[in-house]
């Protein structure tokens, strides 16, 4: 079950941690957040929050992707079947430079 | 002739009407007292401007509740602990029905998990553009400020 979870994590392009996080707590993690529950624990209650936005009175939440952009590194996340799904990821975008 | 009004029998009525259950210790004081004996005393030489305006210091007077003079009783020290165990007694009971209520459930956001977290990130150029947005917004609120174009207290001016 964690495989399926985690095998298409693993596959993200620049990825350098990822949380798979549920009601009941972290059910697997890696990388620079394996074992990081603080981490879990703080965007749980970010997303939650997300998750009370609405567009226009419409019933479901207006994204699909939250991302926390962070100087050198962003974590976006996003819910599916009762899963919260937070993978780490490099920044790599920078100012363009006009040549 | 016949008395026409009387600022005396008005007082009684209302005092009839809105006598408070419990004894309040603030109608013993001094000031209710006297200018319920100024009505009294002065009923044929007031106007009805002046006989309405004593109606209205007397209401105010029996509805105000005087909280700096209310003299607090002090309770003995089990009373104290009584009371407390009562309410946190209370709280338990109250607390155990508000917590039986099921949180929301996690709304579903895509069937596809990794499709959607491995998609490009928010573009540079966007990023830019909401952070100017809320700097915007950020500047305009602290600019928020009262305008004060008049007098905020004011004397009325009794003729």
């Amino acid at each position: 079950m964690t495989t399926a979870l985690t095998q298409g994590l693993e596959r993200i392009p620049d990825q350098i941690g990822y949380l798979v996080v549920s009601e009941e707590g972290v059910l697997a993690s890696a990388g620079e957040l394996e074992n990081d529950e603080h981490t879990a624990g703080v965007i749980m209650q970010m997303v939650r929050t997300a998750c009370r936005f609405r567009l226009h009175g419409t019933a479901e939440p207006p994204f699909k992707r939250m991302s926390v952009m962070l100087e050198d590194y962003v974590y976006a996340v996003t819910i599916s079947g009762q899963k919260v799904f937070v993978v780490k990821r490099q920044n790599n975008q920078r100012e363009p430079v006009n040549v | 002739m016949g008395c026409c009004f009387s600022s005396d029998s008005e007082t009684s009525e209302q005092n009839e009407e809105v006598k408070p259950l419990i004894p309040d210790p603030n109608l013993d004081r001094k000031p209710t007292n006297g200018s319920e004996r100024n009505a009294d005393s002065l009923p044929s030489n007031r106007t009805d401007e002046q006989a309405l305006l004593t109606t209205i210091l007397q209401r105010t007077a029996l509805n105000i509740i005087d909280v700096s003079a209310v003299d607090s009783q002090g309770m003995e020290q089990h009373e104290y602990m009584d009371r407390a165990r009562q309410y946190s007694t209370k709280l338990e009971v109250l607390s155990r029905t508000l917590s039986q209520k099921k949180p929301v459930p996690l709304p579903s956001l895509t069937s596809q998990p990794h499709q959607v977290l491995a998609a490009d990130l928010v573009p540079y150029a966007d990023l830019q553009q909401v952070s100017k947005i809320a700097a915007y917004a950020y500047s305009a609120i602290s600019q928020i400020k009262v305008d004060a174009k008049e007098e905020l207290v004011v004397q009325f001016a009794i003729p």
